[in-house]
Formats: structure tokens, sequence, C-alpha cells
């Protein structure tokens, strides 16, 4: 269970993290007046600065208002569904580069409705399959758009 | 006048029969992503996008527009029949229209959410036609001081009109200007910001960040209240339609009141989303049945839809008049723009008169189709919801994936929106504004030659931001916005010392 002034410190770092990166990266490329009007890493440089201080700005908010957010940000099952979403989201962007954005499609379909629709497992293959098949049809041929492929693809033939 | 002529040139250019197929087709794709979560205006937009890439510009837009019209009706549907907004600018129509929709008047309800909101929108396309070659003529006068005081503007009208945190807004973005500032500088040649990674030569690409953020954050957010449709059933019976339509002309102030909102939303920019919200609020303080509102008040359901629908045109007026984008859907339209080849400004009004006529054109013919569209069909988009959410919620997760990925074939922006699928939820759960982050993606590089360029004009000096007089305006109202929410903290807290204030 995590509150809600927990997730508010956390997300602030995080975004004075990210100012942080843009400030250093930005140093590389020098930050004052060049030959030719301000070199380029003039604007990151204080984009980056404009990040952190807002960041800082919005630790103090909310550490100063801290009894006011003890409420909950995530409750356990809340928190449990949303993992049980994003996991296999992760699993299909990782199959996806080495099966191919068909495959990938197909085996994350019949997997989530066989395990969170409870569907039976025939339905749920023929299903993703048949996903497959109709996004193949409409990008490839209608639009002719080529997706990522993978060794399936190529074994078949198809590019 | 001759906006007028122009105009009738532009009915020409956007009369064709593909044209009005692809009005339809738009629409019916438009309403969909509507209706279903996780897909929104924005979001249907970017994923649409890379698909018109073989089309010519002026049918691109016409698909797009009418995708946009689309789904805004698509979002006041949610709202009405399931009090789930499908837009954010649609909140503020649950207020009334879902208790009327349980009152058992949802097809009176959907009418006049439908209706309030194509004359709303036609409103805002008629300031369009009248407004837009003054504006055009007057950005004319602009050079990069004028352009760079311009954006500030937009960025500080949301730090000052926006409901959330100025500090939020600012680190939204600042975040924004500095995904944009990723890649190749387009000045020095340069790898900003790649720290090596050779998959960010390219930079981050707008439409990875909207899909992710408005897509996979959204549907995230969705998951988490494990969410169930459970919604009242709407069939149109058509007869109520046409006694509602009649009853439309009662609300003539409103109807006005609201449009004029909205347009004046639009431009400025505060967005779709604020103009709703202050349209309700106005009538609700200004209307005789003011006991009426949040229990199934047909004026509830008119004000709030005219003003979304008027903002969403007119926000296109300064995105094609200017280059400044009212609103993350203008914004990612103006993306689209700018990939095609055009560039939003005063030189497209006169460089490519066909396309700004055709496509301001375009929007009226767009806006009855859809009207049409939406009354017939309803019941069928309404019935899409009841499908679970187990088989619907993974559909749309992959169309999201394949929509990015068809952005420009890399594998390495398939893990790009799945972070910013969990950034998105983060900010959305914690109320960061999620718009000036994607207008700041699309406006980033232009904002910083601006930038770069009064610097040179000026040798370094910040005074060439005071220079002259169109300028020095511009730079005072955007200041004076940008501060409104520290001033009035600080007044508040003068005016009443004792009282304990939280920040807001």
């Amino acid at each position: 269970m995590i509150s809600r002034y927990t997730a508010e410190i956390g997300t602030a770092t995080l975004t004075a993290g990210l100012g942080l990166a843009a400030v250093v990266g930005a140093l590389e490329f020098g930050i004052g007046w060049g030959d030719a009007g301000p070199e380029p890493g003039a604007f990151p440089f204080y984009i980056g600065l404009l990040v952190v201080a807002a960041s800082i700005g919005t630790l103090i908010q909310a550490t100063v208002g801290r009894h006011g957010l003890q409420s909950v940000f995530l409750h356990k099952d809340e928190a449990k569904r949303v993992a049980s979403f994003f996991v296999p989201m992760l699993a299909f962007v990782v199959v996806a580069r080495f099966l191919g954005l068909y495959v990938a499609t197909a085996l994350y379909l019949t997997f989530v409705m066989w395990v969170q629709g409870k569907y039976r497992l025939v339905i749920a293959l023929a299903s993703g399959i048949a996903g497959a098949v109709i996004f193949y049809l409409v990008l490839e041929v209608a639009f002719q758009v080529p997706l990522l492929k993978g060794p399936l693809e190529a074994a078949l033939g198809l590019y | 006048m001759e906006n007028f002529a122009s105009l009738l040139h532009g009915f020409g250019v956007a009369l064709t029969t593909y044209h009005v197929l692809l009005m339809m087709v738009g629409v019916l794709l438009g309403i969909l992503v509507g209706v279903l979560p996780g897909l929104g205006a924005p979001n249907g937009v970017s994923l649409l996008l890379p698909l018109t890439f073989t089309m010519d510009p002026v049918a691109a837009i016409i698909l797009l527009t009418s995708m946009y019209w689309g789904a805004l009706f698509g979002g006041s549907t949610t709202s009405i029949l399931f009090n789930i907004p499908g837009e954010p600018s649609s909140v503020a129509t649950t207020f009334d229209g879902y208790p009327m929709a349980r009152q058992g008047q949802a097809t009176r309800a959907l009418t006049l959410a439908f209706l309030s909101a194509g004359f709303g929108a036609l409103v805002g396309v008629l300031l369009i036609t009248v407004l837009s070659t003054w504006v055009a003529k007057f950005a004319l006068r602009f050079s990069s001081p004028e352009y760079f005081a311009v954006y500030f503007l937009a960025f500080a009208s949301f730090v000052g009109l926006g409901a959330a945190s100025p500090f939020k807004t600012i680190v939204s973005m600042g975040l924004g200007f500095a995904f944009a500032a990723v890649g190749m500088d387009t000045v020095s040649g340069g790898l900003r910001l790649t720290y090596g990674f050779s998959e960010l030569l390219s930079g981050i690409s707008f439409l990875i960040a909207v899909i992710g953020l408005f897509g996979l954050g959204e549907l995230m957010l969705t998951m988490e209240e494990g969410l169930r449709f459970d919604g009242i059933r709407a069939r149109v019976k058509v007869r109520d339609v046409f006694t509602t339509i009649a009853t439309l002309p009662r609300y003539w102030v409103t109807l006005l009141r609201s449009s004029a909102i909205g347009c004046w939303m639009g431009i400025i920019p505060g967005g779709p989303t604020a103009a709703s919200f202050m349209s309700y609020g106005l009538a609700k303080r200004l209307s005789r049945r003011k006991d009426g509102f949040g229990h199934g008040e047909p004026e509830g359901v008119v004000a709030p839809e005219t003003a979304d629908h008027a903002a969403g045109s007119s926000a296109i007026l300064p995105m094609l008049a200017l280059g400044v984008p009212g609103s993350a859907t203008a914004a990612v339209m103006m993306g689209g723009l700018m990939i095609w080849g055009l560039n939003p400004g005063p030189m497209l009004f006169i460089e490519r008169p066909d396309f700004v006529w055709g496509l301001i054109a375009s929007m009226y013919l767009g806006n009855i189709v859809a009207v049409l569209m939406v009354l017939a069909t309803i019941p069928l988009f309404a019935s899409i919801l009841r499908i679970p959410f187990a088989i619907i919620g993974p559909v749309i997760v992959v169309v999201c994936f394949i929509g990015a990925y068809t952005v420009a074939g890399r594998p390495f922006d398939l893990w790009l929106a799945l972070a910013f699928g969990v950034v998105g939820y983060l900010f959305k759960k914690l109320d960061y504004p999620i718009a000036p982050l994607v207008l700041a993606m699309v406006l980033g590089d232009k904002a910083e030659d601006a930038f770069r360029q009064s610097m040179i004009m000026s040798r370094g000096s910040l005074s060439i931001f005071w220079s002259n007089g169109l300028v020095t305006t511009l730079m005072l109202i955007a200041i004076a916005l940008a501060l409104a929410p520290l001033l009035s903290t600080v007044f508040g807290r003068l005016v009443k010392p004792k009282a304990s204030s939280a920040v807001a």
C-alpha cells in the first residue's frame, strides 16, 4: 500500500533526475555563447535547470502538505491488477523484438484471453491467431505498412 | 470578402466523393476511438498519422479532422451512457448527462449533446473562416522574437489557466522540451542528450509519446479500477430526436454564450477542457434553473458540449495561422502537417491556399456528416462497450504498439512507448498535466530555433523581447499568466493571514 505522499516524492525525484540528465548532457556541448550565437547546449541546460527547480518545488509542496497526502495511492489489489496488465505488455515487447510483432500479437492475445479472460485455451488460441492474421491483412496488404517480423515469417517467406 | 470566395473554392476542393467517403470513415473511426478507453482523440490521430503518409495532404487532413470530430462525439456518448468521460473535455458532460440518461432520457441527452456540439463546432469554423486571413496577415509581421513570445504565451497560459499545480505544469512542459532536444541539433549538427545510445539519433517522436502517455497510460489506469461497463441501454428513438431538435432553440442564450467561451478558450489557447468547465460553471450561475444542475438539467449538457466543440474547432485557427496549437490534438495534427512538409503559419495561407481553404471547407462538411452519422450509429457503438475488457484491452494494447512501430519502423520505439505508458500512468494519477508535455515536444524545436535566432539578432541580449510594442505586449501577457497562480496564492495569504490555506 503506497501512500500518495510517497508517490509524489518518488515521481518528483524521478523528474528531477531527468532534468539533471538534461543538464549534464547539455554541458557536453557548451552552454555559453559560441561564435555564432548560443551554443547547442544552452537551451537544454536551462530547460533542465527549470525542470529540476520545478521538481524541487513539487517536493517542497509535498513535504509541506504532508498530512493531506496520506491518502492511499495504490491499494494492494489495485497494484496486482495493474501489474497483471503491465507484465504481459512487457513480455509482448520482449517477444516482439525476437519473434516479430505478429507472433507476439498472437501469443499475447492468447495468453491474456486464456489467463485473465478465463476462456478455454482453444478459443483463446484461435482468437489470438485470428487477430494476428487480421492485423496482417489490414496493415501489410491494405495499407502497405511493413511491420517487425521474426524467424517465423522468414521461414514462411513473408517479407 | 475575399475569404468567402476562397471558402467557396475550398468547397470545390473538399467536395469530392473520395473526400466525403473519407469523412465518413474518419468519423466512424473517431467515434470508435472516442468510445473505447485508452484511445482518445490525440492517440487516435497519432495512430492514423503514419498510415496517411502515402495520401495527399488534403485527403489526409480531412481524414484526421473527421476522426477528431468523431472522437469528441464518442467521448460525449460514454459520458452520458456510462458516466465515463471518453475525453477529458467530456467530464463536464457527465454532470447532467448521466443523470438524464438514468431518468430514461438517454436519447434526449445524446441528441442535445450532439446538436449543441455541432452548433459549437460550426461557430468555431465560422470564426476561422472570418478571422484566419486577418490573423495570417497579422502574423506576417512576426519575426523570431514574436514567435518565441507567442510560444511562451501558449505555455504560460497552461500554467496560469490550467487546473494543475504550476510546478507540475512546468515540469511537464520542461520534460517535453528536453525530449524534443534529444537527437541531432539542426543548427550545429551535434548529437544532444543521446548518452551514446545510437537508437536516440533521430530523437524521440512526439507520436510515440502520445501513444504511450494517452494510450497505454490510460489503459493501465482503467485496469487499476477493474473497469466494468455497466451502461445504460441506448436505443435512439427517431421521434425523440426530432422533438429534441425542436426544443433546442429554447437554449439559444446558452448556445451563443458557450460558443463564445469556447472560441475564446480555443484561441488563447486554454483548451477544450477548460472551456467546457468554464461554460458549465457560468451556465449554472446564470441560469434560472440552477438547482436542477447536476440532476439532469438539459442546459447542463448543452453548455459544456457547445463550448467543448467550439474550442476544439477554434484551436485549429492558431495552429494554422500562427503555428501555435491550442490543444494536444491540434499539436498532433500540426506535427502531421510538418511531417507532410507543410509549415503551419502565415506562409501556409500564401503558398498553399488550396490546402488551407479545402481544410476549412471540409470542417463544415465534416461536422454535418459527423452529427448525422453519430445519431445513426450510437446504439452500435454503445454495444461495443459490452465486449469484456479482457478482450478489448489487449486488442487496444496491440493497436497502440503496432501504431508506435509504424511511426519510424524502429523496434526501440516499442520500449519508448512502454516507458511513456508508465510515465503517463504516474502522471495521470498524480495530476501532472500531459498536454503541455505533448505541446512542448511538438513545438520544442521551433521554440528553440526562435529563441536562438532572437539571441543571434540581439547579440545575446534579452532586451530584444521588449524591443517593439507587439512583442512586449505578448511577453507581458505571458508573464502575467505565468505568475497568476503565484500572485493569487500570495494575495490569498495577505488578505486572510489567519486562515490556513492549502497550497494549490
